[in-house]
């Protein structure tokens, strides 16, 4: 399956059941996939009349105790700030999918990694942010969505699904047999009915004085607590690393491919670290590497977002460099392994 | 008013080039480039804008474009919002003196980017009256994405989110009357047209340029892809959706409705035959699903019947 019908599907088995979507190129087949999927499962597949309407459905869904979803691609996702800021302000648990594509403005729909801002700084006004998951295979765009939603419910947070045009509409072999439904969350907070107990308040309003600074520190204490245990990465040959690449998503996939490459191809050992979490970052992951290696190197398409969270993690404890591309262009194994022989050979 | 003849208009140049990249058998091109004729011919440039969608898709990519007008393109949700700026701007230039050319502007979209997420920009635009005419291409659905459902598609029809099949029967709600609900702003005047009547088309879009004031027409535009037609049929399709009166075709001007087209007395076809033309309706001929077409010919009926009235 594709990796769009991948993240509807593992949607559908972390038990969404409410689904609001708009169409935008390159994440139409979500929708597609929950039109024909969702009613069948008991769930609620509605086609908003745009972005706005769909992620303001989810703040009623998420609410009224549901789990619930809506994907865009990158201009749509634009349009959901204000309300994804507004869930963030509720705590109402939802999840976005982001197959985001180049910008800015109409861009193109080819892939891209432009968003990383977006998605990792709360990308809506106000102080808030969202996890952030960023596949790069079909089989995680169907584990990362289906783990969303469990972060999204664990911490009363929106969780952002950050794909790209390359991982949504690629096709791959999937497993879903262990995507199993999950243990329901209890949810005392929804709106459900107060017949027989005191009512419940659902706002990101919050006028008496000094009550709205509260409210902030309590989401910052909770964010804190995400940040501690929730940073998720995964780490391929760095134990004996020279040199470290740090990619995510499409670009971490063709990282991966170069660091298998024989030896004399490359400058020594190369290691890939790549952020499965873009927000929690994993900063330590990366500052202990960057203790003994020789430099780093940052692959993304974009015109450098991440390589910032680097230079933050790595604090001058060796070189950072980036590798990029924009427009809805994809970086090549041998782009990558000659400009780490350029820098590093 | 202006020539319509034939005669006059093969000599003139189409604002609207060939080589774009539609679909075989779209209808969008034929509504686009007849405006853009009837316009030409008010003896006035012409500046146009337009939202995300199929028509703005194949005739801008870049770095080509179509467009012999100065066109421009923002976003899906804004193509009268974003003439409304361009409009706002002539007139205060031409307030100042630094423009002397007599402008008139065309915003286009299609029906997602009207009917949808373009309402809330056009209704400002209408009410504040900026002095335009909106073209509304009408394909009822978004075909460019992929044939999803919009507020302009038919009860019955499927589309890629409005699936048919065990449980469901295509999209399940009324089409929204868009054309009632620009004419409810009270603009000056207001048209629904169709591509096979040519002249009654280029006429409306003459007045609609000619007249002072916002202006409105809903064009309806047959998709051989997402209406699963042979593409040679787009013009007997627009034809069949007003001899059923599924699509009538009517102008409101300062208030007054008047009909352009009437079926002879007991020559109205039935709605079954509009819906046999098109594959996005094959599953309502099945024994589970034939109660819909007599629903379906009812609405069409009750509406047909409203509008006749209202014109008496």
């Amino acid at each position: 399956m594709s990796g769009n019908e991948a993240a509807a599907e593992g949607a559908m088995r972390a038990g969404c059941r409410f689904y609001a979507g708009y169409p935008i190129t390159p994440q139409n087949e979500i929708i597609a996939y929950m039109a024909d999927h969702l009613p069948l499962r008991g769930g609620v597949f509605v086609q908003a009349e745009s972005e706005l309407a769909a992620i303001n459905m989810l703040y009623g869904a998420s609410a009224a105790g549901v789990r619930c979803m809506t994907s865009s691609s990158s201009p749509g996702v634009s349009l959901k700030q204000e309300g994804i800021s507004y869930l963030a302000g509720s705590e109402l648990p939802a999840v976005i999918v982001n197959i985001s594509r180049a910008g800015p403005g109409l861009g193109d729909i080819g892939p891209s990694q432009g968003d990383y801002f977006q998605t990792t700084r709360g990308g809506g006004h106000g102080d808030y942010r969202c996890p952030a998951l960023a596949p790069s295979t079909v089989q995680e765009m169907a584990e990362f969505t289906y783990l969303a939603f469990e972060l999204a419910d664990t911490y009363r947070n929106p969780v952002v699904v950050q794909g790209d045009g390359m991982v949504g509409q690629m096709m791959e072999p999937v497993a879903l047999d262990h995507l199993r439904p999950p243990r329901p969350h209890q949810k005392p907070w929804a709106l459900t009915g107060a017949a027989g107990r005191p009512r419940n308040i659902v706002r990101s309003f919050r006028g008496v004085k000094g009550e709205l600074e509260k409210h902030n520190i309590k989401l910052q204490e909770k964010y804190d607590e995400i940040k501690r245990t929730e940073v998720r990465c995964v780490k391929i040959a760095c134990e004996e690393a020279d040199v470290l690449v740090v990619a995510y998503g499409t670009c971490a996939r063709i990282a991966r491919e170069v660091i298998a490459w024989p030896p004399r191809r490359l400058p020594g050992r190369v290691g890939l670290l790549r952020p499965v979490t873009l927000w929690p970052f994993p900063c330590r992951q990366i500052a202990e590497l960057a203790e003994r290696v020789r430099g780093v190197l940052t692959v993304e398409m974009n015109a450098g977002q991440m390589v910032e969270d680097v230079r933050l993690a790595v604090e001058g404890r060796c070189p950072v460099h980036l590798l990029r591309r924009m427009g809805g262009a994809v970086p090549t194994a041998r782009e990558i392994a000659d400009k780490l022989v350029a820098l590093f050979g | 008013m202006p020539t319509t003849k034939l005669k006059d208009l093969a000599n003139m140049t189409d604002l609207l080039s060939g080589g774009h990249a539609a679909c075989p058998g779209c209808a969008g091109p034929i509504v686009l480039r007849l405006i853009l004729l009837a316009a030409q011919q008010e003896g006035a440039y012409v500046v146009g804008s337009i939202a995300t969608g199929c028509m703005e898709v194949c005739t801008t990519i870049y770095p080509k474009s179509a467009w012999r007008i100065p066109m421009i393109h923002n976003a899906f949700e804004n193509s009268a919002a974003t003439i409304s700026g361009v409009e706002t701007a002539y007139r205060a230039l031409k307030k100042k003196g630094k423009v002397d050319k007599d402008i008139r502007f065309i915003a286009f979209g299609g029906d997602g980017g009207t009917y949808d997420i373009g309402l809330q920009s056009l209704s400002g635009a209408l009410e504040r009256g900026h002095n335009f005419t909106y073209v509304c291409y009408d394909n009822e659905a978004y075909m460019n994405t992929g044939i999803q459902r919009s507020g302009a598609t038919p009860m019955g029809a499927f589309t890629t989110t409005a699936q048919a099949g065990t449980v469901a029967a295509g999209k399940a709600q009324r089409k929204k009357d868009l054309t009632a609900i620009v004419a409810a702003h009270g603009i000056p005047y207001v048209a629904q047209a169709s591509p096979h009547r040519t002249r009654d088309l280029m006429q409306k879009a003459q007045k609609a340029v000619a007249t002072e004031g916002p202006c409105f027409i809903n064009v309806l535009s047959p998709c051989p892809r997402g209406w699963r037609f042979k593409p040679e049929d787009s013009i007997e399709m627009a034809k069949l959706a007003a001899e059923t009166c599924v699509w009538p075709l009517y102008e409101i001007e300062d208030g007054e409705l008047s009909i352009n087209y009437k079926p002879r007395e007991g020559k109205k076809k039935p709605v079954r035959e509009w819906l046999k033309s098109q594959g996005r309706f094959r599953h309502l001929f099945t024994p589970r699903n034939e109660h819909l077409i007599e629903e379906i010919q009812q609405e069409v009926d009750r509406k047909w019947e409203a509008l006749l009235k209202r014109e008496a």
